[in-house]
């Protein structure tokens, strides 16, 4: 989906802020969240993609006037009231892989609606496939409890003007790891 | 990084800087060194400790961190009983008098 | 104190002595040894941290062999220097080289390899950090007080899956026959995220 969170070439934000010596914690209830959330994790209250997934429904504005740890805190509420069922067990499904090394490919172009790892800038852009990972399991259907599906998950390297046109560095390069279901072989 | 350790790393509010842990005076090491000593090796409930130091906290909000610490962990030992106050504030002035030495 | 008297020691503060109090009587209870404190604090102050990391570079620089089996299986590499807690996830080490610049970032949260980087700075967490290194990375990285010339491409690594990304920065001159936990001294997290490059002090630490 493309919450706010998805932010990757999106203006507006500002400077980068380097904090000099800044303490992990800036307050002792962020340690607390941390720990819940892990702990939480671990017994699998929830699975990792549901937490990102309840972290991108925070509404936009309150999303970006909150710290870190604050979105974490929403984050922890919503899945808290509507408990997860990560623990139950779903129809599972194996992908093969469908590109190699050197593959030319072009990423889905068209938003979804539900979670996604697909970065908003790098939708319908073409890149090449540069190494192979995984299987992972797709974010999509495992944030929203549907199946269980791996698919190799692909590091892709997309030229800048490609991403950006003209306005970025002739040479320089971005890299993404994604899912094989949001790819598809390039034509050109 | 073993699962006790990393429960005594990710402990609220302990001073860092560049990702790693900071103590301004040797004895901040030691302080902590201790707790996680006992916790390791001793069964020292993390969860005391934790609850001893967010009370101590709380109480004086603006003391320095390690300041907090030295003085919940001594909360659990006298809690326990694994020392008396009359014996450490005993021990603290041979130290202060320097009639003990020690080295960090 | 006499004027000539320059080895007598200070008393211990009201707090250094209470510490020193806890201490010799757990000490004596046979409840702890010195030798395990000391442990502790050598391991979070060199373990826990960038310092996994650095060391992993430092081992780089001076062990060919090594470096390549860091970029090629660094799970394994870390593990020969000891570093084998790891979370699940695939680590890869990628090489700045006289033609690439690689800086990480997680546009869409802000994943971390914070295993082997300890936990991450606040800006890697921030909107400005995550929003523009991926469209600006030279204006980004010139804010932080690194130039990449225009010859040099820059590679950004946005960590959007499982796969934890850190970086072999190059070792900067000056730095012959210096030994590895010197080198690794140098070797800060910025280098590590691709912020910053390894700078060699002007004046020898004393």
């Amino acid at each position: 989906m493309s919450g706010v969170h998805d932010m990757g070439g999106t203006p507006g934000h500002g400077p980068v802020v380097v904090e000099a010596a800044e303490p992990v914690y800036h307050a002792r209830w962020e340690g607390r969240v941390h720990g819940m959330m892990r702990r939480l994790l671990m017994r699998r209250v929830f699975n990792l993609d549901q937490f990102r997934r309840a972290v991108e429904l925070i509404p936009p504005a309150r999303y970006l006037a909150s710290t870190y740890y604050e979105r974490w805190l929403s984050a922890l509420e919503t899945l808290v009231r509507a408990p997860g069922r990560s623990a139950i067990p779903r129809a599972e499904h194996s992908a093969d892989a469908a590109f190699r090394v050197g593959d030319r490919v072009l990423t889905r172009a068209s938003e979804t609606v539900g979670h996604t790892r697909l970065p908003r800038y790098a939708r319908g852009k073409r890149g090449v496939i540069e190494s192979v990972h995984g299987p992972y399991r797709l974010p999509d259907t495992n944030a929203h409890l549907v199946s269980i599906d791996w698919e190799p998950v692909y590091t892709v390297a997309f030229e800048a003007r490609e991403l950006w046109g003209s306005q970025a560095a002739p040479r320089d390069s971005v890299r993404i790891d994604l899912w094989q279901s949001y790819l598809e072989r390039s034509r050109r | 990084m073993s699962d006790p350790d990393r429960e005594v790393a990710d402990l609220d509010g302990l001073p860092r800087k560049n990702g790693e842990l900071v103590f301004e005076a040797p004895w901040q090491g030691r302080a902590f060194g201790m707790a996680a000593v006992l916790r390791n090796e001793r069964g020292l409930e993390w969860d005391a400790f934790r609850g001893a130091l967010i009370e101590t906290i709380a109480r004086e909000p603006d003391a320095p961190y390690y300041a907090s610490w030295l003085a919940a962990l001594e909360r659990v030992l006298l809690d326990r009983d694994v020392l008396t106050k009359q014996e450490i504030d005993r021990r603290q002035a041979e130290y202060r008098t320097m009639e003990r030495q020690g080295v960090f | 104190m006499s004027a000539g008297d320059t080895h007598h020691p200070e008393p211990p503060s009201e707090i250094e002595a209470r510490a020193l109090a806890l201490e010799s009587l757990l000490v004596e209870r046979g409840l702890l040894t010195s030798e395990a404190v000391d442990e502790v604090i050598r391991a979070f102050e060199q373990d826990i941290g960038p310092m996994r990391g650095a060391r992993a570079v430092a081992r780089a620089w001076v062990d060919a062999a090594f470096k390549q089996r860091l970029l090629t299986d660094a799970k394994t590499a870390f593990g020969e220097i000891g570093i084998t807690e790891h979370q699940a996830e695939e680590l890869i080490v990628v090489e700045n080289t006289p033609a690439t610049h690689n800086v990480i970032v997680c546009t869409l949260c802000s994943c971390y390899p914070w295993m082997i980087l300890g936990l991450p700075p606040t800006w890697y967490k921030s909107a400005p950090y995550r929003s523009r290194v991926v469209i600006e990375p030279r204006s980004v990285l010139l804010e932080m007080g690194l130039e990449v010339p225009r010859e040099v491409e820059v590679r950004v690594w946005d960590s959007s899956a499982e796969i934890r990304y850190m970086v072999l920065p190059r070792r900067p001159a000056g730095t012959d026959g210096w030994s590895e936990e010197r080198l690794a001294s140098i070797v800060t997290r910025d280098c590590m995220v691709g912020v910053a490059v390894p700078v060699v002090p002007a004046v020898p630490v004393a």
